[in-house]
């Protein structure tokens, strides 16, 4: 009786304070559902801003609240940190933190989720590979880019190299349009950028592609996902999030958001389509 | 020069007044135009001097940090953002230069190559760093140098290259505008000049003509509202009505004193004449006898009928030419080849009594479209002049032939020559002749010429004598065929 009655003690303790301390349903949908961006390549695109949360808010029937940051690496921090229900970050923080963290969906690009890295130059530069690079100034996105940072470090890493000792000088722009920018202005020797912004720059900014050239092309990674903690992935509005992402292409104002992106759609993809981004960060931690 | 000042003197009052006023706008329109645009070229340097210090302290704000850290990005990005902002004041080229010369980043990485030592270019190693701009209009650009950071402790230094086109092209704008604005006000002023000269200067005209008149001998009344509010044209009117009419009586003197002339001339004719008449009177009579002893004889008869009728006809010439050069008509506006034919009858007599030598060509047509009367006393008082002067014995001559439109005539005589101040009476403009001057006639027979528009030349002979060729055009009508 007496463990019954601790029991029945404990549970109503247990109930009461479950009352008192975990909001309810009704309270819950008050809250803003927040999502990270990454300055994949939405760099003040206020409008496309807009037609998510527009378009996300009856789907999660929540506030919808999108948050920008500089650097991927913030992004990651504050879904890590549980600031954030899910961000849209790039594969090489998604790999890293793999045992955190997981997929929500991934975009279609051309009918599949992957991408490439390009390594660019300026229009007029004579480089024809990349050890002509050598002794030049290099522009990369963002330290925590799988495109932008990760695969020309790798490829570095892999002929005996790093990015400090091949390069005379690197900067990072924080932004695959500003790599774009830097090298069509001619301050930066190459760049290294995602390949899905630059083919998509090229169709809404010829004047800056087309005063680059790409030098080098990698092989195919995974696209950056949306991700978020490991253990928010049953929840209902990560649920919700997900098939309001996969479900973009069935509606007006998904294919709107998708035209603007230039994306297919959104899909549930395995965690192996990043195992070669994998392979690169495991490369880059064993040289570092 | 000379010529130039020469040639704007010979203009007249309404337009020199216009042009001195145009001149005076020009140079005050030049010197207010230059005061303007230097106090613009000042204002507008203050201003690109402040846009610049507030542009530039703006830009080292935000570009201190990257710099102590070597982002290049971070500074492009800062450089590229100034260099894009549009509006008046823009900034060409913006290069961060660390201490040791290398270029951290600029605007234009092309022309400043990052990482590298800037270029040898004189604005990137000169000039000083109290934020002094220099101005190069020419160049429509003004540079600074701009310290980021404490003297002991520089980070960089910030050079910019500022486009200074809109400030120039607004220079120009005011130019054109004050070139516009002065160039039609001084049109205004010196067309306003111009009328007000005329309006001041019309009493002169009034004035001018009225002397012109009195001048051709006509009546120099002159309105006295013509003065207008003028004082000083108003004295000036008053004064040449009482001159006109000093003036009018001297000439109504003159007039008499030539018509007591002309009577005097007169008498001295008549007498002339009573001797032409009785010269032949005593052959007459003396036919008249034998008429009346030999009447009987046919030939006896024939001959003294024909010295009768040569005596009576010499007479009868010699008074029908008094008759018409004493008669007064006025109506008489046509002069015959008669009438000018006449005039050797009554000089016949100055010829016989000096025994002069006549030399008489007469080639008018019948008849000219010119006042017989005056013009017959001119010629008569030519004529009778030439007679006195030339020595007995000596020799007048006298020539009539029409031209085209003039009537032209000569006479000359073998005399000492006309002296200078039969000359100048002839010859000259006065309207009066100087006082004490006796020789009415030739005073008569220029005012006779001047009104009727003649001209008189007069000319030295070869023997000494004097030649004067009288031109007289004709009236309207031409010369019958």
């Amino acid at each position: 009786m007496v463990c019954s009655g601790m029991i029945t003690r404990r549970k109503w303790l247990a109930g009461t304070l479950a009352a008192a301390l975990v909001p309810r349903a009704e309270d819950r949908a008050r809250e803003p559902f927040r999502l990270g961006l990454t300055p994949v390549f939405l760099d003040n695109d206020v409008r496309l801003l807009d037609l998510l949360r527009e378009y996300l808010e009856p789907r999660l029937q929540r506030p919808v609240q999108l948050i920008k940051r500089r650097s991927y690496q913030e992004i990651t921090v504050l879904l890590l940190a549980g600031r954030l229900d899910a961000a849209w970050i790039c594969g090489y923080p998604y790999v890293q933190y793999r045992r955190r963290l997981a997929l929500v969906a991934a975009p279609l690009w051309r009918g599949a989720p992957l991408y490439r890295s390009y390594i660019i130059v300026p229009r007029g530069s004579r480089a024809r590979a990349l050890d002509d690079l050598r002794g030049t100034i290099h522009a990369f996105s963002d330290p925590d880019s799988n495109s932008g940072y990760l695969v020309t470090a790798a490829l570095l890493v892999e002929r005996g190299e790093s990015p400090g000792s091949f390069f005379r000088h690197v900067f990072f722009t924080y932004g695959h349009r500003n790599v774009v920018r830097a090298v069509a202005r001619r301050l930066a020797d190459s760049g290294s950028v995602d390949g899905y912004v630059f083919e998509v720059m090229r169709a809404r900014e010829p004047e800056l592609t087309d005063a680059c050239r790409i030098l080098r092309r990698s092989r195919e990674y995974g696209f950056p996902p949306v991700a978020c903690r490991r253990g928010d992935a049953h929840k209902p509005s990560i649920r919700a999030l997900r098939s309001a992402l996969i479900d973009m292409p069935s509606s007006p104002p998904g294919r709107t958001i998708l035209e603007i992106l230039a994306l297919d759609g959104f899909a549930f993809v395995s965690p192996d389509v990043y195992a070669s981004i994998e392979v690169n960060a495991s490369l880059l931690a064993r040289a570092t | 020069m000379r010529a130039a000042r020469s040639a704007v003197r010979d203009l007249p009052l309404t337009i020199r007044v216009p042009v001195m006023v145009a001149g005076l706008m020009v140079v005050v329109g030049t010197l207010a135009s230059w005061l303007v645009l230097a106090a613009l070229v000042r204002t507008q340097e203050r201003h690109v001097r402040e846009l610049a210090t507030i542009a530039l302290d703006g830009l080292a704000a935000s570009i201190s940090a990257p710099v102590s850290r070597r982002d290049v990005w971070e500074t492009f990005d800062a450089l590229d953002r100034l260099t894009r902002r549009g509006g008046g004041f823009s900034v060409r080229t913006a290069v961060v230069l660390l201490p040791d010369g290398t270029v951290l980043a600029a605007s234009d990485p092309g022309r400043f190559p990052t990482l590298r030592p800037a270029p040898r270019e004189d604005w990137l190693s000169q000039g000083s760093e109290g934020r002094a701009i220099v101005f190069d209009d020419a160049a429509a650009r003004a540079r600074v140098r701009y310290p980021l950071g404490p003297a002991n402790a520089r980070l960089a230094t910030i050079l910019a290259e500022i486009d200074t086109r809109s400030f120039l092209a607004q220079r120009r704008r005011v130019l054109y505008l004050l070139l516009a604005s002065n160039s039609l006000l001084t049109l205004a002023l010196a067309g306003g000049g111009y009328l007000l000269a005329r309006r001041m200067l019309r009493p002169l005209g009034q004035l001018t003509e009225a002397v012109e008149r009195m001048r051709r001998g006509r009546d120099p009344e002159i309105d006295p509202a013509a003065c207008g509010s003028s004082p000083e044209f108003r004295s000036l009117f008053r004064r040449f009505a009482l001159m006109a009419r000093a003036v009018r009586e001297r000439e109504t003197l003159l007039r008499r004193l030539a018509e007591e002339e002309r009577l005097a001339q007169l008498g001295r004719l008549a007498t002339g004449t009573a001797h032409e008449i009785n010269n032949p009177l005593a052959g007459l009579l003396t036919a008249v006898d034998t008429l009346r002893a030999h009447g009987h004889d046919p030939a006896v008869r024939t001959t003294a009928l024909d010295i009768l009728e040569r005596g009576l006809l010499g007479i009868r010439n010699l008074v029908r030419a008094m008759l018409v050069a004493y008669r007064d008509n006025p109506d008489d506006r046509r002069l015959s080849r008669d009438a000018v034919e006449d005039l050797q009858h009554l000089i016949h007599h100055e010829i016989a009594k000096r025994r002069l030598l006549l030399e008489w060509r007469n080639e008018l047509p019948l008849e000219l479209p010119l006042p017989s009367g005056q013009l017959r006393q001119a010629l008569l008082n030519l004529l009778l002049n030439a007679c006195q002067v030339t020595p007995v014995g000596g020799r007048v001559a006298f020539e009539a032939r029409a031209e085209p439109q003039a009537a032209s005539f000569i006479v000359e005589d073998e005399g000492p020559g006309m002296p200078q101040a039969g000359r100048d009476l002839l010859l000259g403009d006065e309207p009066l002749p100087p006082e004490g001057f006796r020789g009415l006639g030739l005073w008569t027979t220029r005012r006779i010429l001047s009104q009727l528009g003649g001209r008189v030349a007069c000319e030295t002979t070869a023997s000494g004598g004097t030649r004067l060729r009288v031109q007289v055009p004709l009236a309207r009508e031409r010369i019958p065929s």
